[in-house]
Parts: C-alpha cells; sequence; structure tokens
C-alpha cells in the first residue's frame, strides 16, 4: 500500500493526498492483528474487540479515539503497514445515554500493554480520563493478560508497580457507574482493572480471570491446574465472588451491560433514571397473604414474593449465585429505581454467612454511591454460626456490612417478612435516616429466637421444674405471647403492620415522596472512619 | 450451574450443609421442573431440594439421616 504523501506533489490548497492516507491509516486499524489473528479468535467462538464495541453500543454511535495508534512500518515509498495498538477505545450511546467504552484488541498480542506516549486504557489510559472528566459511565470489554517481560527488554529497565497506578480507576469508584466484562483469559492488570468496578460480568467458558495463570502456579506452587479450573465462572463467580455474574456467551453479556447501565445515573451528581411505569401501583397480588408459611421451619421463594412486589420485570439480579443467603437485585417502583436486599430462607434460613455479608456490603455501598433507595426485606435469623461460619470471619464481615448499612444515607426501607435477629438484622435497618419499619403480620424479632434463648436465659428455672420439657414449652409460649408483631406497633417500636398484599403500594408511595430528599443531596459521598 | 449445559444425566445438588430429613421423590419417578426430591434440615429450616429441570430419577445417593455438605450431589436424574 502507497500512500505516503511524497508521491503525489500536492498544490496549494489540497489535502486529500493525506487524507487518502489517514483512510489507508484507518484500514489497518479496522485490520486488527491481521486476517489470520481474526480467524483464529473467531474459531474460539470470540468475537474481535470491534464486534463487540458494535454489540454493545447503539447502531452507529461508536465514534473512536486513537484510530491511528500503532506501530508504523515504514518502506522507500514510505508508509507500508501499521500494526495497531493492541487497544479500542472511544464514545458511544447506549440506551441514548453516552458512555465510553474501550477494551483490548486479543488479536494484536494476546493484548498485551503498548507504550505509546499515552495510554489508551486500561488503568490511568485516556478512556478514563474520558469517563472521569465528561462524568459518563465507563465499560471495560477486558481480553488481555496485562504486562508482558519484553517490556524490560524495550525499556532497558523493569518498571515499578504503579507507573500506570489504578489511582484513576479508584478514583472513578466513586464518581461514575464502571462495568468490566471479562471477555478472554484476564491476568494482571486487567485482572485487577475488573475487580475495581462497580459490576463484573464474564462469559461463560471462554473467560477466566485470575491474578496469575497456569504457568506461574505451576512454577511457584508446582500446581498443575487448567485457567477453567483456576478463575472459570464457577471458581470467579459461584465459588469466589471475584465477578458479580455471567454470561452465557458474547451477545448476553451485552445485553446484561446495557441492562444494568440502565438503573445507574451517569454519574453521582445526578439521579438514576425513571422509566415511565406501566405497573400500577395499586397492584395488589392476593398470593402474598398465603406466601409466608405459618409453620416456621418451612421455607418460602423469596425471588417470587420479590416478582410481585417490584415493579413488572424489573429484578436484575446481581451476584446470582454467590452467598445465596441474601439476595441482592436492583428494581423499579413505579419506575423508580430501588436496591433490593432480601434474605434467603431456602439457603440456611437466611442466615447470613461470610459471603452472604460480604455481598450486601457491595451492595450497600453501590446503591449509596449512586443515590439508589434501598428496601430490606428481612427474614433473617441472624448471622450464620458454628466452627466453620467462625473461622471464616463471619462475625467481623457481618459486622462490616451492619458498619456500611449504618453509614450508608440513601432512605431505606424496612420490610420484616418473617424473622428480623440480632445483629445481622440491625444491619437491614435506617438507624440514621428515618428508621423506617414495616412488618408484614408474620414478622417476629428481638435480640435473638425465643426457642434457645429461653434454655439459656431460664436454665435454673428450667431444671428445677419436676418436667423441664414441660417448663421449657410453657416459658416459651409466654414469650412468644409477647412477642407478637402487634405489641411491638403498640408501643411504635415498628412503625407499621400492614397487610403484605398492600406492600407495593404503601413502599410505592415513600419512594415516590423521598424523590425530593434524593434530588437535594447529590453528589460523591465522602467515607469515613475504618470499617471493621 | 444450572441451565448451562444440556445433559441426560444430571446431579441434584444440596444448596446447604444440613441432614436429610425426608426423602420425597422414589427411584423411577418423574418429576416436573420445580418438584421436591428431598427436604434437608438446616438451621432450623426445613430446605427442598427441587430437581430444578426436572426428569425421571435415577438414583438416590443419600438416605434420611445422613449429613449431607453443601453443593453435595444428592439424587440423579435424567431428562
Amino acid at each position: 500500500m502507497s500512500a505516503g504523501h511524497t508521491q503525489q506533489p500536492p498544490s496549494d490548497t489540497d489535502w486529500s493526498a493525506e487524507v487518502a492516507e489517514l483512510e489507508a491509516r484507518r484500514a489497518h486499524a479496522e485490520g486488527l492483528g491481521g486476517a489470520d489473528a481474526v480467524a483464529r479468535h473467531h474459531a474460539q467462538g470470540r468475537l474481535t474487540i470491534r464486534e463487540r464495541i458494535a454489540g454493545l453500543v447503539d447502531a452507529d454511535s461508536f465514534q473512536e479515539v486513537g484510530k491511528l495508534t500503532g506501530e508504523g512500518r515504514y518502506g522507500v515509498d514510505g508508509l507500508a503497514s501499521v500494526m495497531p495498538a493492541p487497544y479500542v477505545m472511544g464514545v458511544a450511546r447506549i440506551d441514548g445515554r453516552p458512555v465510553a467504552v474501550g477494551g483490548e484488541d486479543f488479536t494484536v498480542r494476546g493484548g498485551t500493554s503498548w507504550s505509546g506516549d499515552r495510554r489508551k486504557g486500561g488503568q490511568g489510559g485516556f478512556i478514563e480520563d474520558l469517563a472521569g472528566q465528561y462524568r459518563i459511565p465507563l465499560v471495560n470489554l477486558i481480553d488481555g493478560a496485562g504486562g508482558s517481560v519484553t517490556s524490560i527488554r524495550r525499556r532497558g529497565h523493569a518498571v515499578f508497580p504503579g507507573v500506570h497506578g489504578f489511582e484513576r480507576s479508584v478514583e472513578l469508584l466513586g464518581t461514575v457507574p464502571v462495568v468490566s466484562a471479562v471477555m478472554g483469559a484476564a491476568a494482571g492488570g486487567p485482572a485487577g482493572r475488573a475487580i475495581l468496578s462497580h459490576w463484573t460480568v464474564m462469559i461463560e467458558a471462554t473467560a477466566q480471570v485470575f491474578a496469575a495463570g497456569p504457568p506461574v502456579v505451576q512454577r511457584s506452587l508446582g500446581q498443575s491446574i487448567t485457567k477453567e479450573e483456576l478463575g472459570g465462572a464457577h471458581l470467579a463467580v459461584d465459588t469466589a465472588g471475584t465477578i458479580d455474574n455471567v454470561a452465557r456467551d458474547e451477545r448476553e453479556c451485552f445485553a446484561m451491560i446495557r441492562r444494568f447501565l440502565g438503573y445507574l445515573p451517569q454519574n453521582v451528581w445526578e439521579l438514576p433514571p425513571r422509566r415511565e411505569a406501566d405497573d400500577p401501583v395499586e397492584r395488589r397480588e392476593e398470593e402474598l397473604l398465603r406466601i409466608v408459611p405459618r409453620d416456621r421451619r418451612k421455607p418460602y421463594d423469596m425471588r417470587r414474593l420479590m416478582r410481585l412486589v417490584f415493579d413488572r420485570d424489573s429484578l436484575f439480579e446481581l451476584q446470582p449465585t454467590f452467598g445465596k443467603a441474601v439476595i441482592t437485585a436492583l428494581a423499579r417502583m413505579n419506575g423508580h429505581v430501588v436496591g433490593v436486599v432480601a434474605n434467603n430462607p431456602m439457603i440456611y434460613g437466611g442466615a447470613m454467612d461470610v459471603k452472604a455479608a460480604r455481598k450486601q456490603t457491595h451492595f450497600i455501598d453501590l446503591c449509596d454511591c449512586f443515590h439508589i433507595p434501598l428496601v430490606f426485606l428481612v427474614d433473617v435469623p441472624g448471622f450464620m454460626v458454628g466452627r466453620d461460619a467462625e473461622a471464616a470471619a463471619t462475625l467481623r464481615e457481618g459486622m462490616r456490612s451492619v458498619y456500611v448499612a449504618l453509614q450508608a444515607s440513601v432512605p431505606m426501607y424496612t420490610v420484616v417478612i418473617r424473622k428480623c435477629y440480632g445483629m445481622a438484622g440491625m444491619g437491614t435497618t435506617d438507624k440514621n435516616g428515618l428508621d423506617f419499619k414495616i412488618a408484614w403480620p408474620s414478622a417476629e424479632w428481638g435480640s435473638l429466637p425465643i426457642e434457645g434463648g429461653v434454655a439459656a436465659a431460664f436454665r435454673r428455672d428450667i431444671q428445677g421444674a419436676a418436667d423441664a420439657k414441660a417448663r421449657e414449652a410453657e416459658l416459651e409460649a409466654e414469650l412468644r405471647a409477647l412477642a407478637s408483631p402487634f405489641r411491638t406497633a403498640e408501643a411504635f417500636g415498628v412503625e407499621d403492620i400492614i397487610d403484605p398484599r398492600d406492600t407495593r403500594a404503601y413502599l410505592c408511595r415513600f419512594i415516590d415522596a423521598a424523590q425530593g430528599k434524593l434530588r437535594t443531596t447529590l453528589g460523591p459521598k465522602a467515607k469515613y472512619g475504618v470499617r471493621p | 450451574m444450572k441451565g448451562r449445559t444440556k445433559v441426560a444425566i444430571y446431579n441434584v445438588k444440596s444448596e446447604v450443609t444440613g441432614a436429610v430429613w425426608k426423602i420425597v421423590a422414589t427411584v423411577g419417578q418423574k418429576l416436573e421442573p420445580g418438584d421436591t426430591v428431598m427436604i434437608v434440615e438446616s438451621m432450623k429450616m426445613e430446605i427442598p431440594v427441587i430437581a430444578e429441570d426436572g426428569g425421571t430419577v435415577k438414583e438416590v445417593l443419600v438416605a434420611e439421616g445422613n449429613p449431607v455438605t453443601e453443593g453435595q450431589p444428592v439424587a440423579a436424574l435424567e431428562t
């Protein structure tokens, strides 16, 4: 290809030769790592970075930046070719709203980092500056292994960790929504970059994420392990919670990213977008009257309960396969975005274990940061008990989630469905706000459950009785009668007890009423203190 | 993860650590998606183990009273 402007003597005002060169250079960029590399990439069932961006954003909305970057090769006739920089990025729109989007090009040197005068993407790149300066969401489509030791030879010295640091990535977490999708094997910097996000997703089977991949593990620990075992979705999403959600394929991944961003504002200085609601506030589901079994030992389907209460088809669950004792979901009520934290009685009776606590902490942080009110659907018997739970530091992780809830300043609505006990129960209330708690007639609460509590508190009384078992049952019955939620409501210790069928309308009215507070308390939230 | 791959025989797993309280399904029985295979007692709750995709019970891998751990296969079903 000969596009050098030395070839045609230009007229006084004609720049078409340069424009032709520009077009030629752009064509090299469109070619990515070359036809063979692209074919190999496709053969693995993976899209190129350009196809990914096209699949994610609104049609014809992508304005690329830095398309000319790369390594030019020159012959006697001028430019011969350009091997593009392994990162493609720019500004685009998702559902009409501007976003900064970028990702590694795996077909160029496996997406390893590239050293121009200025970084394009990854931590500290132009794309992060764009998102931060323009206050628009950032979407990272991650498919790279980070640095390569070959850079030492190129530079003639080893780079100190943090020369291309995470400081901008960290700043963005307090200002604009950041989504990272792991599209291939991500290790090192790109893996770390993914974690510094509000929400993460990875592709089943074709994506893996780890601090270091199998060769390093083999050398360091002598362990032979596949990359799927080390960082596939089963480990990274279901077991470790390193990544939040899994998508079956890349198309589903793009749909999930669009969905997630639909619940978030463009930045912390704006409110989340309200959607015109087609689900009536007064919708009253009869099933809610019968969803909770009278037998306290029998669980029920909390997800079904959620669907009956929140706007139709509005629930988007985050981390559905991790920390399953609690369900965290974005949803809408009368069109307003809300965050839902619901205990799942199917998993350890809803007891908060270390994973559920970590999940709840992150979700409360997310909602508080973006001014999304929280609805707690409470059925929690307390922190998970037992040696394993203690060894995993459930108490510390659980108290961290209580701490975060107490620091959060978005409006919270506590709806006690059944059990609300102990410290985990306390973590579901808005103690520093309106402290607004409503209960279903099936609700019960206390510092600890009556059964077990009676045996401990009345030990001498029980042991001294002629029939110890009968005495224990008698004491339990006495206390249970006093523990009726109606008695607490008499004392205004809960603000209301409601017909379960009225839950939706009741909540909608208060969420509507809270919009003024939300509108007038926008901006970043400074956090102080030391998290336990 | 459930629903990710389609196979002829799949294991139904207990989502919680606990003890098998009651086995509801019998070998050879045809279950609909969402039917209960057995009930595991955990944290003083009776937690149903659900056949997410339904199918015919080929084998029950535990007995009543057996302890089970989170993620342990408790029955094999054929779809």
